[in-house]
């Protein structure tokens, strides 16, 4: 009903991944599709410095 | 076909117009550009163009339902969410006779305690309760999770980028794309599922739901909304006479003597518009005499009185030319004279103008806070920390817990009347905020007991108790035959006496490696990696330092079982010294209790506490030093983040059921059924009502 942007892959490819998602436990095919990218792009993105995640973390009451 | 798509089309459309999608820019908090004006004109249009094709949208939605031959066993399911409402202390009330509506709902329905997630916290039971997953399958696993690159401990439920194309000018950088907020709580909620057969829901504030997710219903965010200094909440304190102290979760500053009493600033946001991200500021004058007090803002007087909350009061701050970014606080004088104190809460976005989405459709915010005025939209907004920090007192921080309680029973009201039809999920936090906070007054063996404070604030848990069974039976009365009701909690809730730092108890076992002999400071600042094999991070976690996971990682993955089964083995049984209690009842292999796609993301290993034992402060944060144990000497003195079969949660059902089992990631699959819809096959949870029962269901 939502969309996103859209990425074509081969027919065969899809059946593969449809089945090998519900195998895992995926609740659909796009979300073992992002999922799949998401580990492979994760290296490269950068990280957060100290002082950023301090202050994003700062107030949440379970931590000090 | 292809009408059916163009319509779709159309129908999107009038609803993403009406989004500030591209209302917000930079990361951190952001600020919102189009104005209040933009946004009441794009949702005027959205609302016209809604108008023009209603019509169509209800024939399509007909042939749709009709077509998919739903036949619901129930009008509506309500689900009032009470975080933290523990089982044993309703029962003790209700026994009493001080929860007359509960008592009576579980003898005309059912009452039962639910099993609550591992681990038991609330953004990883919440999202088991929305999905109908364990945690290996919705990817939350803690508050916090590590950057495996450089070991720094993150919120574990969203993730903010930066805006990918930015125009330098001058000063400026204008962003020309939008900055993406992630939500990383995987599978998808029932609601969702419902929505695509055209079921409406309400999910009001149902933690982990930041940013909002687009679905046929309306929806307001919670938990880890972030404040508009991209914080998790930071309150501001200013004294007369600071000596600059420092405070965990708030800041500090000075008044500084003028003519007509004090002056100071107040601190807004970064400038994510600007070069150097200066912070902006809001320059104020306290004026402070014997005829009253007022505070004077740049475009506002605010009348104070000593220790009373004033309204939301609106701070605009200046980003640009033209560009204003938006909030709200709360101010209280808690000191007038010559020994002045302010406090301020921490800056919730302002839902009029909020600088991210925190509400699906966009508007729906804005819509609240039209019928009902300006309310705290921070994820967790009572301000525990003021509290810890003695900034605010005990009648200050139940004032205002209590404010915003009273916002969002307004707010599930106006929601019960909407909605005709379908859903209806609401959580109300307080609950769990009084409690973590108020413990030590039940506890007369938690280090804080005071006999004196405990008297007086000994009922602050059980008016928790007293009023939720108001609220109950304020809600039964809106209820019909045909609607069924869930009241339930994410957990329970036990006393935090003392803190185990699990950090120290790696290093001391050998397993984490220090570079300085002493240990190391937070964020594992002093931590060899390169010899480290285990660090624990967030409440109760402990990873492996995974080769080709971790930057530095060197345990091979086929050692990685054999260490989790160590871990769990001597961690399991762990005695406290000082008190001779044993301090860990179980350390379970996340590998052996979670199953999915995510696992690999999980601690390896969970720490399961016995009650009256959790985390250490310091240790979350990965701090290491040579005590493993310690007193907690804070007001937050009652905690949930222990062994999961120590603290489930409640269940009560309207309609009675047979099985005297449950699970939170039951409650999906169970609605599910409710609406005539099958579990998908990847949730793990089980409709808690079988086809007959739901058949008896539906013939009341």
């Amino acid at each position: 009903m939502f969309g996103g942007e859209k990425i074509k892959i081969k027919k065969d490819l899809y059946e593969r991944v449809k089945k090998f998602s519900e195998l895992a436990g995926y609740s659909s095919v796009d979300e073992f599709v992002e999922h799949t990218l998401e580990k492979e792009i994760k290296d490269l993105e950068g990280s957060d410095s100290e002082d950023e995640i301090k202050k994003k973390l700062k107030g949440l009451g379970y931590i000090s | 076909m292809k009408l059916r798509r163009s319509l779709l089309i159309l129908m999107a459309a009038s609803f993403l117009l009406s989004l500030p999608a591209n209302a917000y820019i930079g990361p951190g908090a952001g600020f919102a550009i189009l104005g209040s004006f933009m946004v009441f004109f794009l949702a005027i249009v959205a609302a016209f163009l809604s108008v023009l094709i209603f019509p169509i949208r209800f024939v399509i939605r007909f042939v749709q339902v009709k077509k998919q031959g739903n036949k619901p066993f129930v009008k509506r399911v309500v689900v009032l969410g009470l975080d933290g409402l523990d089982p044993m202390l309703a029962e003790r009330f209700m026994a009493e006779g001080k929860m007359p509506t509960f008592k009576k709902l579980s003898e005309s329905g059912s009452f039962l305690r639910l099993k609550t997630s591992l681990p038991a916290m609330s953004p990883v039971a919440w999202s088991c309760f929305a999905t109908g997953v364990n945690p290996g399958k919705h990817n939350i696993f803690d508050f916090l999770t590590p950057d495996r690159n450089s070991y720094l401990p993150v919120l574990s439920s969203t993730k903010i980028r930066d805006p990918a194309r930015v125009l330098k000018l001058g000063r400026y950088r204008i962003p020309i794309s939008k900055p993406t907020i992630q939500l990383l709580r995987k599978s998808q909620p029932f609601w969702k599922i419902l929505g695509d057969h055209w079921i409406f829901s309400h999910i009001i504030r149902v933690p982990i739901t930041f940013p909002p997710e687009p679905f046929y219903g309306a929806q307001l965010s919670a938990m880890c909304v972030p404040d508009l200094r991209g914080s998790q909440g930071s309150f501001t304190y200013w004294r007369a006479a600071s000596a600059g102290g420092k405070h965990t979760g708030g800041l500090e500053l000075t008044l500084e003597k003028s003519d007509g009493g004090w002056k100071g600033y107040l601190p807004g946001p970064e400038n994510t518009l600007s070069k150097d991200r200066e912070e902006l500021r809001l320059n104020f004058e306290l004026k402070t005499n014997g005829k009253g007090s007022q505070l004077v803002l740049p475009d506002q007087k605010i009348e104070l009185e000593e220790r009373k909350y004033t309204d939301w009061i609106t701070l605009k701050f200046k980003a640009a030319p033209g560009i204003k970014v938006s909030g709200l606080v709360k101010f209280m004088l808690l000191k007038a004279g010559d020994a002045a104190e302010l406090y301020m809460t921490p800056i919730n976005l302002d839902p009029e103008q909020p600088a991210m989405p925190i509400s699906y459709p966009g508007f729906y915010a804005t819509y609240l806070a039209k019928l009902f005025g300006s309310f705290a939209t921070l994820g967790l907004a009572e301000d525990t920390w003021a509290l810890n920090e003695r900034v605010l007192d005990e009648e200050a921080f139940l004032k205002q817990t209590w404010d915003f309680y009273e916002e969002r029973e307004k707010m599930f009201f106006h929601c019960l009347s909407r909605t005709r039809k379908g859903v209806l999920a609401i959580v109300f936090d307080h609950t769990d905020r009084i409690q973590h906070t108020f413990f030590r007054c039940l506890d007369p063996g938690h280090p804080l007991y005071n006999s004196e404070e405990a008297k007086k604030y000994r009922d602050a848990i059980e008016q928790v108790y007293v009023k939720a069974d108001g609220l109950l039976a304020r809600t039964l009365a809106q209820l019909g035959q045909k609607d069924l009701l869930f009241v339930m909690s994410d957990h329970g809730f036990k006393s935090f006496r003392r803190g185990v730092n699990l950090n120290s108890w790696l290093w001391k076992e050998g397993y984490l490696v220090c570079k300085d002999p002493k240990g190391s400071a937070e964020m594992f600042s002093e931590v060899d990696w390169t010899r480290t094999r285990a660090y624990a991070l967030g409440l109760s976690g402990i990873y492996l330092n995974l080769k080709g996971r971790e930057k530095s990682g060197v345990v091979e993955k086929s050692e990685a079982a054999g260490l989790r089964k160590e871990l769990c083995e001597k961690l399991t049984g762990l005695k406290d010294p000082q008190t001779g209690e044993v301090a860990i009842t179980k350390a379970y292999d996340a590998y052996e209790h979670l199953s999915g796609p995510y696992v690999g993301n999980a601690p390896e290993v969970l720490v399961g506490y016995n009650i009256g034992f959790r985390m250490d402060w310091d240790g979350t944060l990965g701090a290491v030093s040579d005590q493993v144990f310690s007193e907690n000497l804070k007001s937050w003195s009652g905690d949930h983040c222990i062994d999961p079969a120590l603290v489930p949660g409640v269940l009560f059902s309207s309609v009675k059921l047979k099985t005297n089992e449950a699970w939170i990631g039951d409650l999906a699959p169970t609605i599910l059924r409710l609406f005539d819809l099958a579990a998908p096959a990847y949730m793990d949870g089980k409709s808690l009502l079988s086809d007959s029962e739901l058949k008896e269901v539906s013939k009341r």
